[in-house]
């Protein structure tokens, strides 16, 4: 064979060598792009509640589809219903649903029942989660409620509420020479000799009394139960309770007609538009009279902490978690998302990009630029909903009520008695008799020993 | 073909053509309420696992429902809010249908302006009526400011939460009563009260004597409809008041949908609604057996 033909055959033996690859790419494509993408094919089902967080995260959603090679099936519901069709799902023990919000409130109870999968499987595998995502930068408070007796971790948390007071109208309050309430006594005051100045209503508040009412009785040294969550005996008949709820009653009086009916939006609005003074709730309601655009009162408005009542100050916090069921059939594809989702770079963005700050990442909270974006007026909101935040997970858990599976059951029985304090249908040492018997009765029935 | 086949076959036909519709009547209607009997003798809770299957203590549900206050004080604030707002709308339909029986344009144009509220969606109407109760927002309270007069919290108030839910209620559904009075109407001939009038009749007179012994009927079949459907007055008591304040507004219905969907006591909630039904079906029956004997004596 000579030199051109030695040539000629060589080129003849790549050729087919070549065809033969390109044959097998074509026929066996999968595996290569699945060498890439580890969950392509995949297409990840999750629930949640409407949400900011949510939508925004929508954004993002394409980048993370893009690297993994995953879809993903988001359904957004309004929080009620959303509640009613996952406890329907988990309890039932389908797998619908990859991944989902462990709303705080059935936290405890999702845990109990075993209902959701334990995450420390996949922190503790070096394999499926990197060393920098660090679970423990997670605001110890917030993740307080997705913990089980043993310390397990069964959520982590996505957005976090802190109670703060805001106060949109300093200006009347000075002129009046009224300082901020730092006491329960000094806001009784306040709101009263404010309540009727400029059209101005003293204190603004919403209809859902079993979040807005603890912290009052606990400020006078009361609780729901008598050692949640052990031992969930209420205890809405004791003197801090009642003294609790007549406070809150009282305050009340000061509040526009009609506020026991009030939504969330509504009590916004007033303040807002500076027609009610004082606001105490989650960051998110609070802190608008500073940030948003439809804010009349940005001039005139400060956000401090909650007053502390005279046994203890104890503002109330909670957050939201994500986390995995049970019988999810795509468990590592779903901690991959939500590993992405609170991942710091993907917080990081939310706060940087769309200003969002109720995220539960401290290093993000902390971070210089997190600070810049929430310090408003020479005040620093991110101090606040941080300090708020972390005090359940130090030392007593003071909001384990909330999360106590007995909680929805004497709530509303708690929710229906101060409604009659506050109409005057039942003197608060009557109606909290009659609750504590109801609650009793109720948790009795739905076979929980006392 | 003899007569007995034919009838055979016809019998045959008939319950060949009705398969289909009884078996989704059976599946929408019968199922989920066989269901519901069989779920409301358990202590079924969402997270107690085996609670669905719990046939131990069937009739328990049932025995704690006399002693649950809230209970009872639901089935008395059901009955007042029934009783007044199904009088009601009977009444101003039945005024509004005699009013408007004339013939004219306008009159008919109106006429479809009524039966507006009817044809709503529910949940729109009670954003509607959110709406005009909202102090700081409502027309009525500004109207009421411009006049120099004061308003109280009408849906938070423990004088007037449940006159809000019936005049919203008699709002809304006074239009059926009216739709069907005015055909009750339209079918009287005119030679009735020609001749009442004549014999010197007023009109007072005409109308009992003679409109309202042929409405009459119409009158009780349109009460019954709703009084059956005044116990689905949900979406109302849902967004004025939360069945609040207290318990004031608290219908069994909605005591019902907060046992199962916010304490999760579906077993419980299950038999309040067994109880709601059977209740339902009784009036119902009666009101049936009150309008045979009525057509017996007559």
């Amino acid at each position: 064979m000579n030199n051109a033909s030695r040539a000629n055959s060589i080129t003849r033996r790549k050729l087919l060598k070549a065809s033969a690859a390109g044959a097998a790419l074509a026929a066996f494509p999968a595996p290569l792009i699945a060498q890439t993408k580890p969950f392509a094919g995949v297409t990840l089902h999750g629930a949640s509640f409407q949400h900011r967080f949510f939508t925004l995260l929508q954004k993002y959603i394409p980048e993370f589809e893009e690297k993994t090679g995953m879809k993903i099936d988001l359904q957004l519901s309004a929080l009620p219903v959303y509640n009613q069709q996952a406890n329907l799902e988990l309890s039932s023990g389908g797998s619908a649903y990859d991944f989902v919000n462990v709303t705080f409130t059935l936290a405890t109870r999702w845990i109990a029942a075993g209902l959701l999968a334990n995450l420390d499987e996949f922190t503790g595998d070096a394999n499926l989660t990197p060393a920098e995502w660090n679970p423990k930068d997670f605001v110890d408070g917030a993740q307080v409620p997705y913990r089980d007796a043993k310390g397990a971790t069964y959520g982590y948390s996505w957005e976090g509420g802190a109670m703060l007071m805001g106060l949109s109208r300093m200006d009347l309050m000075e002129k009046k020479g009224l300082k901020i309430p730092k006491t329960f006594a000094e806001l009784q005051q306040v709101c009263a000799e404010i309540n009727g100045t400029d059209g101005v209503s003293g204190m603004v508040s919403w209809f859902l009394h079993n979040w807005n009412l603890p912290p009052y009785i606990q400020g006078f040294g009361g609780n729901i139960f008598r050692n949640p969550p052990g031992d969930p005996m209420p205890t809405l008949n004791t003197p801090e309770a009642i003294q609790g709820v007549e406070f809150y009653a009282k305050l009340l009086k000061s509040a526009p007609t009609g506020v026991l009916t009030y939504t969330e939006d509504q009590a916004r609005q007033a303040m807002l538009t500076g027609r009610a003074n004082i606001f105490i709730h989650s960051s998110a309601w609070v802190t608008p009279i500073l940030l948003s655009d439809e804010s009349k009162v940005k001039e005139t408005s400060r956000v401090v902490r909650s007053p502390a009542g005279p046994v203890h100050d104890y503002p109330a916090s909670n957050s939201q978690g994500l986390g995995i069921p049970k019988n999810a059939k795509n468990q590592k594809a779903a901690w991959e998302f939500i590993k992405w989702a609170l991942s710091p770079d993907i917080s990081m963005r939310l706060v940087k990009e769309h200003g969002h700050s109720s995220i539960c990442r401290r290093s993000i909270i902390t971070s210089d630029e997190y600070r810049k974006l929430n310090t408003v007026n020479g005040q620093d909101l991110g101090a606040l909903y941080l300090e708020v935040l972390e005090l359940p997970g130090k030392g007593e858990n003071y909001m384990a009520y909330r999360t106590s599976k007995e909680f929805p059951i004497v709530g509303d029985v708690l929710n229906k008695a101060f409604e009659q304090v506050a109409t005057g249908q039942l003197p608060a040492k009557d109606a909290m008799n009659a609750a504590q018997d109801q609650a009793i009765a109720a948790l009795r029935r739905a076979g929980t020993k006392l | 073909m003899s007569e007995s086949g034919i009838d055979g076959e016809r019998r045959r036909f008939i319950a060949f053509a009705l398969t289909p519709s009884l078996i989704v009547l059976f599946a929408v209607a019968v199922l989920p309420a066989i269901y519901l009997i069989v779920t409301s003798l358990t202590p079924f809770q969402l997270t107690t696992p085996g609670s669905a299957t719990d046939f131990s203590d069937p009739l328990r549900n049932y025995a704690l429902l006399p002693g649950d206050p809230r209970f009872v004080n639901s089935l008395a604030v059901q009955a007042k809010l029934s009783v007044a707002s199904v009088l009601f709308q009977v009444l101003l339909g039945m005024l509004l249908a005699l009013l408007l029986n004339v013939p004219s344009r306008f009159v008919e144009f109106a006429r479809t302006f009524f039966l507006i509220p009817m044809v709503l969606p529910p949940i729109v109407v009670a954003v509607i009526w959110k709406l005009i109760y909202a102090p700081d927002i409502s027309p009525l309270y500004y109207a009421a400011r411009a006049l120099h007069f004061t308003l109280p919290a009408l849906t938070s108030s423990v004088d007037f939460a449940l006159t809000s839910i019936i005049i919203a209620d008699t709002w809304e559904w006074t239009p059926f009563t009216f739709l069907m009075v005015l055909a009750a109407l339209q079918t009287i001939p005119d030679e009735y009260s020609e001749a009442a009038l004549v014999d010197g009749a007023n009109r007072l007179q005409i109308f009992w004597y003679v409109t309202l012994p042929f409405i009459t009927p119409i009158l009780v079949i349109s009460g019954m409809f709703r009084l059956i459907d005044s116990v689905k007055a949900f979406p109302l008591i849902f967004l004025l008041t939360g069945g609040g304040p207290g318990t004031v507004t608290e219908v069994t219905n909605y005591y019902a949908y907060l046992l199962a969907f916010d304490t999760n006591e579906i077993g419980y909630s299950s038999a309040v609604t067994v109880v709601m039904l059977l209740l339902v079906c009784g009036i119902s029956l009666g009101l049936v057996w009150m309008g045979r004997r009525r057509e017996a004596l007559a």
